[in-house]
């Protein structure tokens, strides 16, 4: 009798003939979240079986599966033989002490003796015989025994099934630049599309020594935070303080929002294409903020040239969006006070319905392409 | 690199260090042991209370506790010694009292405050207002850590103790002890004082008490201290922390006099268009307070620090705006604008003319620097 982790996985099953490759890249996925943990992971048909792990690190193993996309449920169960005798015997290791339950046999291997139904008879008649203060219950049972047996002359009995992360293994999707703030929104963005399989890079823009050190540690903690669900990532870091500064000194104050989200967006795509990435990912919710209206998307989309930015916090409220941080457990990194390079030089009131020809206007006094290349020179790269 | 943040930190004296070594390495025995070894320890950290406090009181009428820290000082003085009625303290004490007497207030003890004057001094005729028969405690900072500003304690103790002579009276000394002279007074019944602020090593602080005041313990456990304070002795940063104070008060007067120098040097050199002086005439000359009007405090900082001078600044970082700024400079009267540019200098006697000059031309470039930036 052996314990092992049973990992079913969700939408894969849905694919045709590159379905290996899915598989594949699930299985390295696992294999990155549980490095340094000893085990053993083996491809069954449409599930995964860990075994040869320490018992003691059970509870370790099954908090990273939680946070691998592309897995669907998993449980902890016995491994034997598909021997009568060793199955009721696992039965009896994973059936509780008292209360309701049933017995649920599925059978892949159609050689086995006794089909389904009679050996979900025959285990729970055993069961009972052995545990008085036990009781059948097909309807609402307080647990399940359930019996998998195997083709391979194993049997798996398990008790409990774990819900997973869902979506698809990181990797199968492309990759995605995501815009990392330091606020609550960007990391729960980079959450969404990361389950859909897409693998992130991140970039954060600073503006030292308006803000400070602190703010940078705290996006690389949230980045770290992040990581634990993409397999890892790299955060690109670029200073915008020049860029602010000549905003600043020659256009019109109100326009610094804008006009830096412009250059924000520009130097996106650049890092984008540089780091091989085909999307940028941005957590901007409509009309949470003045720079989040359609006007303000309009204005900074449109110095995009080929990449599409994808938006998936749009449709949400605040308040959904800070139940996904407190869920993916970067809200308590994200709530910590720290200076947005979009709060330096801030005018009072900025624009809300930034009226494209004024924007262009106020362009004119800066060197674009001069700022963005100065910017992109000096880009700091950190491997998390 | 010039560190002109002492007032933050200071840098562990090495001879102090080194002497106190085998405290650490070689005798390591629980002080509280009843063998030879361990009542050796026990002698030692007698020895350390006594050679402490014979530098600012005298040990016929005065004790000390060792603590963990100058916050835990202030601690105690709090919630052991202000039990009842109100407790007095004022608007510019560090936050080991400020939050500790905000707490005091949760558990339903009125709290008052008095007000400051410009140079950020306590207002001692509003302080005495507000002492009344039921004050029990009245806490007023020595120096204060972000202006410098002294406070004349034991004229305002005697004060307090005339107007009721039950009423206690604690100061937190921790940027005053091994900085400016001074004798504490019959009327001061307890006094914070801290070990790495004067080259000791960080985690040591003291409490010291008028010898006849009963006082609670603020910490319960193994009795250590005369029950005062609980919990085996620090021996190593106590032994550090009483050859630095031996040290440092051998050379009070002479260090004074040198850091007075820098801090008048800063003074003179800085260029009065940029900056507005915060620190009051008569204020301690280990600290000066200024403010680039106009910055933000943090800017700066961060710019000196790359170019090889390290200060301080009087408000933390927060994009929270009630968080901004100093409560302290604020309650000196100093309007926002002013706050939000406020830089701590702060010196110790290892500090140079050299460096004081290099910094007032690294704070004078870079401040008129990123003020063109900024227009």
């Amino acid at each position: 009798m052996e314990k092992v982790i049973i990992v079913r996985y969700s939408e894969i099953h849905l694919k045709g003939n590159n379905r290996g490759w899915f598989e594949k890249v699930l299985v390295v996925n696992m294999e990155k979240s549980l490095k340094g943990l000893r085990h053993e992971i083996r491809r069954q048909s449409g599930r995964y079986l860990i075994e040869n792990f320490d018992s003691e690190n059970t509870d370790i193993i099954l908090n990273k599966l939680k946070k691998v996309f592309g897995i669907h449920s998993y449980s902890v169960g016995l491994k034997v033989n598909s021997d009568l005798n060793e199955i009721y015997n696992a039965c009896l290791e994973v059936c509780g002490d008292e209360g309701t339950f049933k017995v649920d046999t599925h059978r892949a291997d159609k050689k086995f003796p006794l089909n389904s139904m009679q050996l979900n008879a025959e285990i729970g008649g055993k069961l009972l015989n052995d545990n008085p203060k036990l009781k059948v219950d097909v309807h609402n049972p307080l647990f399940i025994i359930n019996v998998d047996i195997r083709e391979n002359g194993t049997a798996l009995v398990f008790n409990e099934f774990f819900k997973g992360a869902g979506g698809m293994p990181v990797g199968t999707a492309g990759k995605g630049l995501l815009l990392i703030s330091g606020g609550i929104d960007s990391p729960v963005a980079g959450h969404m599309i990361a389950k859909r399989g897409m693998s992130i890079e991140c970039l954060h823009f600073h503006s030292y020594p308006y803000t400070n050190m602190q703010a940078k540690e705290k996006v690389i903690e949230l980045t770290k935070r992040l990581s634990s669900y993409i397999c890892g990532t790299i955060l690109n870091v670029v200073s915008v303080t020049h860029i602010q500064e000549e905003i600043h000194k020659k256009c019109d104050g109100e326009y610094m929002v804008t006009l830096l989200r412009r250059f924000m967006m520009r130097i996106a795509e650049e890092v984008a294409k540089r780091r091989g990435a085909q999307c940028l990912i941005t957590g901007e919710s409509l009309a949470q903020v003045a720079s989040q209206t359609i006007e303000g998307m309009t204005s900074s989309n449109s110095v995009i040239k080929d990449l599409p930015v994808l938006r998936p916090l749009c449709g949400f409220d605040k308040n959904e969006i800070i139940e996904r941080s407190r869920l993916i457990g970067t809200y308590e990194i994200s709530i910590e006070p720290y200076e947005d390079c979009c709060t330096v030089f801030l005018p009072k009131h900025p624009v809300t319905r930034p009226k494209l020809c004024d924007i262009e206007r106020e362009e004119k006094k800066l060197d674009i392409d001069a700022l963005v290349d100065e910017a992109l020179s000096g880009i700091e790269i950190i491997k998390i | 690199m010039i560190y002109f943040d002492n007032a933050a930190t200071s840098r562990p004296d090495e001879a102090s260090v080194k002497q106190a070594e085998k405290f650490l390495l070689n005798d390591f025995y629980n002080p509280s042991a009843l063998y030879k070894n361990g009542h050796r320890i026990q002698l030692e950290i007698k020895s350390s209370a006594e050679n402490i406090l014979q530098t600012v009181a005298d040990c016929e009428n005065f004790s000390l506790i060792f603590t963990s820290c100058g916050t835990e000082a202030d601690n105690q003085a709090v919630f052991c010694a202000g039990k009842r009625g109100n407790v007095v303290t004022t608007l510019s004490e560090h936050s080991a009292i400020f939050s500790a007497v905000n707490e005091l207030k949760q558990r339903g003890i009125e709290v008052r405050f008095a007000n400051l004057t410009s140079e950020g001094k306590t207002d001692v005729d509003h302080l005495l207002s507000l002492v009344d028969d039921k004050t029990s405690l009245v806490s007023v900072i020595h120096v204060n850590n972000e202006t410098g500003a002294i406070n004349n304690i034991f004229d305002i103790a005697k004060r307090v103790k005339a107007k009721n002579k039950y009423t206690l009276f604690h100061s937190d000394g921790v940027q005053a002890y091994g900085k400016v002279p001074f004798r504490l007074t019959s009327d001061i019944d307890l006094y914070s004082v801290s070990a790495h602020k004067i080259g000791g090593v960080k985690g040591c602080g003291a409490l010291i008490k008028r010898k006849s005041l009963v006082l609670k313990p603020y910490i319960y456990g193994g009795g250590q201290q005369q029950n005062l304070r609980s919990g085996t002795e620090n021996v190593f940063a106590i032994k550090c922390f009483e050859y630095a104070s031996l040290k440092r008060y051998s050379q009070i007067k002479n260090n004074f006099n040198k850091v007075d120098q820098i801090k008048t040097t800063i003074i003179s050199g800085l260029d009065k268009e940029l900056f507005k002086i915060i620190s009051g005439r008569e204020s301690s000359p280990y600290i000066l307070c200024v403010s680039a009007v106009g910055l933000r405090g943090e800017t700066v900082m961060h710019e000196t620090d790359d170019s090889g001078l390290i200060i301080g600044t009087g408000s933390a970082c927060s994009s929270n705006a009630n968080k901004r700024h100093s409560r302290v400079i604020l309650a000196c009267g100093i309007d926002e604008n002013v706050a939000d540019g406020v830089l701590r200098l702060s010196f110790s006697a290892e500090n140079t003319e050299k460096e004081a000059q290099t910094a007032v031309d690294i704070l004078n470039g870079l401040v008129k620097h990123r003020k063109e930036v900024m227009r």
